[in-house]
């Protein structure tokens, strides 16, 4: 029982790293209609970026502030000179998914002799463990819990309460209609790309972190975790990406402490076909702060 | 229809004949040997989980080139190194084995093969008769029908019981009685599981946990760790390249900042393997706690020097090459592909039907053979009409039946700047006790 309660607890660290990541990357197809196959190369971009200012003695804190901004404008910048002139030419959807994998690919090849084929960690000490009952985190854990809890209420305020929201909503909707209506749009887009860059760049380092060690490998394998949470939430929905991440992030450390650890993701993705046998559309469609109305 | 023309048929026919014996004939002794540049084919995992493997093989090759290459190449053909990136699983090593094979008809050897690919490239390897030498412990490998399949290191087997030797045996403790075997969940590492389990049970020892983990990149392991911890056991028998680093912090950060006693298979003698578990649990706590198996090197003598010294020289090529200096599969790659140049000169030949059994014979020697250990005085010796044996950069190699070469285990550690230090050496004694008890 102790082993459960306390797979419980690492089950919400794991789900506020996937949170994190998975808002970001739903809230960039839902309301620009782009899948960013490239994703998880920016988180790992990110990571690195932080890993050499940590290297050179800076605070991984410090560090994951540089990855949310260098995420910001990395995002910002690939959209403007890749994306944005294959979308204007009317490149069709999956034209664009496979853009953005080439765009993946080159990143991570990009990167590689750069950085190497080797895992490397932060130089971070994790602080002091902290008990709760049979939940036993460390001072880091409780910290990225306590972000993804913050970027969370603050993407629902953004959405809910701020002009900037209420023009992404209605651009997700239908951009011809919000253009017409006077919305900017194409700045709206842009700031979508800011805005969701940053959350993919602080997703990296947080990621990193969470993990120990990372490679560069690590990129595509956020990619999968992030698209199984976006896609059980509903496509577009960062509240069902919120459900996603908690569901993922839950199941895959209690099924290890219930069975064999080598078959968590197993199960985890089970349950992911499973949904999506009973309800393709996801589980928050059209009820999430980016669905159109009615 | 137009008629039979003799004379046409055999002017053509003649002047293939012609084309052919002009370009076929080797620019320094028109022998059997050929023309143009060889090829040694390192097939392995360069991406992926296990990607830390590759390079070292690589730089084996890197090593070897020059030692053949600087000293006339084999009949004046310079060898050259390439890359087939099999990502350490069976689906992407058929086609890169079958891309290296079809592109390459110039492939004199092929080095690598992991176990993570091996079952799967070998046999295509050897369809193509092309001598290999494969870095894989399984056990399927112990008596191979592939006739171009070499080993050079021994049986998983043998590396497990090694381990299991370490804790019962090895220096600076008491025997271990509790052990959690924490094992990537790939072939490779999982072949140590049943013969560490059965040694170590049957000579009285408990396995607290058997916990085949994930190495998928991203994997944190905390709950892993959680339910390892809570078997108490005295000591982790491990090897989960690539994930190593994040479980043993993990160990680290749940026990309270103490870490746990853990023995490595060879495959930990590795510079990657070492910074990743060094940055993650420190380098104090690495040298402490860390213990590992591996065949007795001398790291001395003619080969080694020859070996160190176009190691170092291969930086320009690939940086990490000298970080292998001590890594027994890169001496051991290295050794292979001499060995193979040795055989092409020894039988005149260019045709790896001809030369793959004088390997072996290169290998262990025959009565009265001429002991050399550079490929420089190999070629010398067979020049002079001697029968050589080539004892390498990893040693005195002895094929058996099977083409499978074992030699005897030590115990190492660590030191802070990752050399591997000796620490103790299995008695043939206790070689034979825990291989009797692991039965397999």
């Amino acid at each position: 029982m102790n082993l459960f309660v306390a797979a419980f607890g690492f089950g919400l660290v794991s789900m506020s790293v996937i949170a994190i990541a998975a808002v970001g990357f739903t809230m960039q197809f839902g309301i620009t209609n782009m899948i960013n196959l490239a994703y998880g190369e920016v988180m790992i971009s990110a990571a690195y970026l932080a890993y050499y200012m940590n290297k050179a003695g800076i605070s991984i804190w410090i560090g994951m502030v540089a990855g949310a901004l260098f995420g910001a404008v990395f995002s910002f910048l690939l959209n403007r000179v890749i994306y944005a002139p294959f979308m204007r030419k009317g490149t069709a959807n999956l034209g664009m998914v496979i853009v953005s994998l080439a765009v993946s690919l080159m990143i991570s090849n990009l990167l590689l002799p750069i950085v190497g084929y080797y895992s490397v960690s932060y130089q971070e000490d994790a602080g002091r463990l902290i008990r709760l009952g049979s939940i036993v985190l460390t001072r880091d854990q409780i910290i990225v819990i306590g972000i993804a809890v913050v970027l969370m209420l603050g993407i629902h305020a953004l959405l809910t309460y701020t002009r900037l929201g209420k023009a992404m909503r209605a651009t997700a909707a239908n951009p011809t209609l919000a253009r017409n209506c006077g919305i900017p749009t194409q700045r709206v887009i842009d700031s979508v790309w800011l805005i969701t860059g940053a959350l993919c760049g602080l997703a990296g380092v947080v990621a990193a972190l969470n993990a120990d060690s990372f490679a560069i490998a690590n990129g595509s394998a956020f990619l999968i975790t992030i698209l199984a949470a976006a896609v059980l939430g509903g496509a577009g929905q960062p509240y069902g990406a919120m459900i996603g991440a908690v569901l993922i992030g839950l199941i895959t450390e209690l099924s290890a402490a219930a069975w064999s650890p080598e078959y968590k993701e197993v199960v985890a993705f089970g349950i992911l076909v499973l949904v999506m046998v009973l309800r393709p559309q996801g589980l928050l469609a059209k009820r999430g702060a980016l669905a159109a109305a009615g | 229809m137009r008629g039979f023309e003799p004379f046409k048929v055999v002017s053509v026919v003649g002047a293939i004949v012609v084309l052919a014996a002009c370009g076929g004939g080797s620019p320094s002794s028109g022998s059997g040997l050929g023309s143009g540049a060889l090829l040694v084919g390192v097939i392995a995992p360069f991406t992926g989980a296990d990607a830390a493997l590759g390079p070292a093989y690589y730089a084996a090759c890197l090593a070897a080139a020059p030692s053949i290459n600087n000293n006339g190449g084999v009949g004046g053909r310079q060898v050259s190194c390439q890359k087939f990136d099999s990502r350490g699983e069976p689906a992407d090593g058929v086609p890169a084995a079958n891309a290296m094979i079809a592109g390459n008809p110039n492939l004199m050897a092929v080095v690598g093969c992991t176990s993570d690919e091996a079952a799967a490239v070998a046999p295509i390897i050897d369809r193509a008769h092309i001598p290999m030498f494969c870095m894989t412990g399984q056990t399927e490998f112990n008596k191979t029908t592939l006739k171009y399949f070499h080993r050079l290191v021994p049986a998983d087997i043998y590396d497990a019981y090694a381990m299991v030797g370490s804790a019962l045996y090895g220096p600076g403790h008491t025997p271990y009685k509790r052990a959690a075997l924490v094992f990537g969940n790939d072939i490779g590492s999982q072949a140590f599981v049943a013969p560490a389990t059965n040694a170590f049970t049957k000579l009285g020892g408990t396995i607290a946990i058997n916990q085949p983990i994930n190495l998928a990149p991203g994997t944190s392991y905390r709950t892993e760790v959680a339910a390892m911890l809570a078997t108490h056991p005295d000591v982790i028998l491990t090897e989960a390249l690539g994930a190593a680093g994040t479980y043993l912090k993990e160990v680290k950060t749940q026990n309270g900042g103490t870490m746990i006693p853990f023995i490595g298979t060879s495959a930990t003698i590795d510079p990657t393997w070492f910074q990743q578990v060094r940055d993650a649990i420190g380098v104090n706590d690495l040298v402490k706690y860390y213990a590992g198996v591996d065949l007795g090197y001398s790291f001395s003598g003619p080969a080694y020097d020859e070996f160190i010294t176009n190691l170092n020289a291969a930086a320009s090529t690939f940086a990490d090459a000298p970080k292998y200096k001590q890594r027994g599969s890169t001496l051991h790659l290295y050794d292979g592909i001499i060995m193979t140049a040795l055989a092409m000169n020894a039988t005149n030949s260019k045709d790896p039907t001809v030369y793959n059994s004088k390997i072996k014979e290169i290998a262990n020697g025959t009565s009265g053979a001429t002991v050399v250990s550079t490929y420089k005085d190999g070629v010398a010796a067979i020049k002079a009409g001697k029968s050589i044996q080539f004892v390498g950069a990893g040693g005195l190699n002895s094929f058996d039946a099977y083409n499978n070469s074992v030699s005897g285990y030590i115990w190492v550690t660590y030191d802070n700047q990752g050399n591997e230090v000796k620490a103790g050496q299995m008695t043939p004694q206790q070689t034979a006790t825990i291989a009797n008890a692991g039965g397999i």
